[in-house]
């Protein structure tokens, strides 16, 4: 079990992950942009542009103002999704040390340490609440309930069984694990030298989770993390309006 | 209902009516491996396309902004469900995940059946993109109506209005058949009409004059339905002294090759366009009141056309000069003679699509007495269509009962501004609302904005 779960299954999916959304995002780059279909008001510039796309991406704006229920799971969901992401690289690479190495004259390592803790237990809750209220709304809001396919349902349950089982480790002591024998392991992998897996069934169990994850990410929806920079690119785009009046006129605007 | 598919669907054109737009309808037996054969080719063409089928998280967001799934509370003219009628078949034959899993992921091998829903749903989707509005990623269903109605159209299924008027257009150039004789009667009646109501005022329209500088693009449907549009527009350029002309050869603002055959009659529209306006000497193309033409024109002439005049002489809308008048305090105008309490219907395509919330606004200010302009809630680019858009305009009895339901929302919103004027720069917006107006038993008259810039302009000299 260590060498498939451990040693082989996490090359694998790291390939079938990069390689399946490079192979997605190659083949959207080959139909064209074929017409301007921007939504107008226009941006005025491309800068513009980019700002109303992070500006939709940071708040979820759309959901913020035409779907406020949806918007509550949504929101709570990502962006606690989007912080862990980046928690889980920084506290494994600096053994929780990440916010000490930011503002080292300000942040003890003791401080940085439980900062880790607590802002990792408190996202994880908030995570696994939006991600319960988002099936629940999946199972009873009858429009969405109506163009879902199973496939919905086990993305949900997959990012639930992931989340449990963070918080079962975060939250029980007797299950905890700690930074270091996963940076250790994590590392070998890295370095080509394999380590032992930890021995640690809820670790392995979620592990294996995240990984099944990462392989089917490239053929599901989930590609929508990407289609979102995609899609804006096509509908937000600035446009040139032609100069006002008209040639030959008796009464002229002026220049 | 279509007595052999129990699907809402509107009147078939003929076999012949399609031969004459050279396409040699499918058989029955061929027309499934036909359409997957062109779905295949638009992934290859269209990522707009491609990331409507992609990049759907079925979030359901899009359901109750759609005014036609809030009109019939049927599950297909959800937008996503509607790009579902496709998408399933695209899963199946074009995704890996719905080649291993088709039950899991929803895909389906594509039917005769689903291709009649086709017909059904994506022609009651109105192609007015206020999905792409509000969906969070801003995937656009009516690029999927777009190309879904093309499939159909070259299999040999279209609406009998839609096809006839694409005959019309490679008869004559406009949708309503009008002939050059046709066009010079009506507007020396029109001449007429003014004449009378403005004093004797003296208003020309020159028909296919060489050397004007302007060339006007009014809708057809002006001639007939819309009159006070069209005097508008002469008003203004008489007010100007714009040296302008309308020509017989394309007197149509809309283009109903874009809503149907983009492939060949929007092209075949809009080559007669550069042809003319070359012609003429025209330096500028200015467009009437007509939404999905407007767009057409504006968002897709530089990449339809590769003809020279195409990159040479600008195109702007009547309501962007109007506006540019305006805003140069060159128009004298009297809004009291326009004492009415008006709202504004924001056409889909000039909000979402074009970019005219404002200028419709600064024209209406100038218009109409203070205070007399209220606001429908949503307005601008969240408006809701009329539920005409994109030319669904079927009078057979099914299908009118839908556009009428369509139009609930617009009611609900007409009604409570308690307007006695309903202002919709659009010629199908107008056609729609017409009649909405009749059924949901409004006290609203239906006007256009250029109509009410001719009333208010005051000439003197
Ligand atoms: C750029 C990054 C991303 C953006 C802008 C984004 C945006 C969205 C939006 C707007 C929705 C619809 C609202 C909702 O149903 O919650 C959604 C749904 C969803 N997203 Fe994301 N997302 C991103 C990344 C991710 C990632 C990395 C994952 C997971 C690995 C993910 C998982 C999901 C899931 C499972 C749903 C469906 C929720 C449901 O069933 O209701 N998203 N996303
Ligand atoms: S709002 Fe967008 S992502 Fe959500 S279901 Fe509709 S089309 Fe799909
Ligand atoms: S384009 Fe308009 S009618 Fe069509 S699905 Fe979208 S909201 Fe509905």
């Amino acid at each position: 079990m260590d060498l498939i779960i451990g040693q082989v299954l996490p090359y694998l999916a790291v390939v079938v992950f990069i390689g399946g959304v490079t192979w997605r995002i190659w083949r959207w780059m080959i139909p064209r942009i074929v017409h301007n279909i921007a939504l107008s008001p226009f941006p005025g510039s491309w800068s513009a542009a980019i700002v109303w796309m992070l500006w939709q991406l940071a708040t979820f704006w759309n959901l913020l103002k035409f779907d406020r229920s949806l918007w509550l799971g949504a929101w709570f969901m990502h962006i606690p999704l989007f912080l862990m992401l980046g928690g889980h690289i920084t506290a494994f690479y600096t053994l929780g040390l990440q916010f000490h190495l930011a503002a080292p004259g300000i942040i003890t390592p003791k401080l940085s340490l439980n900062m880790s803790d607590w802002i990792g237990t408190v996202l994880g809750i908030i995570f696994l609440l939006a991600l319960v209220y988002l099936l629940g709304r999946r199972l009873v809001n009858e429009q969405t309930r109506a163009i879902s396919s199973a496939s919905d349902y086990v993305h949900l349950l997959l990012l639930i069984a992931i989340a449990v089982l963070g918080n079962l480790m975060r939250l029980f002591p007797e299950y905890h694990l700690g930074y270091a024998p996963v940076r250790e392991y994590l590392a070998g992998l890295f370095l080509f030298n394999p380590q032992p897996l930890p021995e640690h069934a809820i670790f392995i169990t979620k592990y294996t989770l995240v990984m099944v994850l990462m392989i089917i990410f490239p053929f599901s929806k989930l590609m929508h993390s990407f289609g979102f920079f995609w899609e804006r690119w096509i509908v937000n785009r600035p446009f040139a309006e032609p100069a006002r009046g008209l040639p030959g006129a008796r009464l002229q605007l002026r220049k | 209902m279509s007595e052999v598919t129990g699907l809402r669907q509107p009147k078939r054109a003929s076999v012949d009516l399609f031969r004459k737009l050279g396409v040699e309808p499918v058989p029955d037996n061929e027309k499934v491996q036909m359409a997957i054969r062109h779905i295949d080719e638009f992934r290859f063409k269209v990522r707009s396309f491609v990331m409507a089928m992609e990049s759907c998280v079925k979030c359901g967001a899009c359901a109750e902004n759609c005014h036609t799934y809030l009109g019939t509370r049927d599950p297909n003219n959800i937008p996503a469900g509607r790009v579902d009628l496709i998408r399933k078949a695209y899963k199946r034959y074009f995704t890996v995940q719905g080649q291993l899993f088709p039950g899991l992921v929803g895909a389906q091998d594509l039917d005769l059946e689903t291709i009649e829903k086709w017909y059904s749903y994506f022609y009651q989707c109105s192609e007015c993109r206020r999905c792409a509005h509000v969906c969070p990623f801003g995937l656009d269903t009516a690029e999927v109506t777009m190309i879904g109605r093309q499939i159909l159209f070259w299999l040999g299924i279209g609406p009998q209005l839609h096809t006839a008027t694409a005959g019309a257009i490679l008869r004559t150039g406009n949708h309503m058949g009008l002939t050059k004789a046709g066009i010079i009667d009506t507007l020396e009646f029109l001449a007429e009409e003014i004449e009378e109501d403005y004093e004797g005022l003296k208003v020309e329209f020159p028909v296919d004059k060489p050397d004007s500088d302007i060339l006007y693009i009014p809708s057809s449907a002006d001639f007939m339905l819309n009159a006070n549009t069209l005097k508008g527009a002469a008003m203004f350029f008489k007010y100007v002294g714009a040296n302008w002309t309308i020509s017989s050869e394309i007197t149509e603002a809309g283009n109903f090759g874009y809503l149907m055959d983009q492939n060949r009659i929007q092209r075949e529209m809009v080559t007669r366009l550069m042809e003319q306006a070359t012609k003429l000497g025209a330096k500028k193309i200015v467009w009437g009141e007509c939404g999905h033409g407007w767009r057409a024109a504006k968002m897709y002439v530089s990449t339809v056309s590769d003809l020279p005049a195409s990159r040479r002489i600008p195109i702007t809308h009547i309501h962007d000069e109007i506006e540019a008048y305006i805003k140069a305090g060159l128009l004298e105008l009297d809004p009291k003679r326009n004492d009415r309490k008006v709202t504004l219907h924001d056409p889909c395509n000039y909000a979402r699509a074009c970019g005219h919330a404002d200028n419709m606004r600064v024209i209406m200010n100038a218009v109409v007495p203070k205070g007399a302009f209220v606001e429908m809630k949503p307005n601008r680019e969240a408006n809701f269509c009329c539920g005409g858009g994109s030319g669904i305009l079927f009078d057979d009895p099914d299908m009118y009962q839908f556009r009428i339901q369509a139009s609930n929302k617009k009611a609900e919103q007409v009604r409570e501004t308690e307007a006695d004027t309903l202002c919709a720069p659009c010629s199908i917006c107008k056609a729609q609302l017409y009649p909405m107006v009749k059924e949901h038993k409004l006290p609203v008259e239906v006007v256009g904005l250029v109509d009410l810039v001719g009333h208010a302009l005051v000439f003197r000299d």
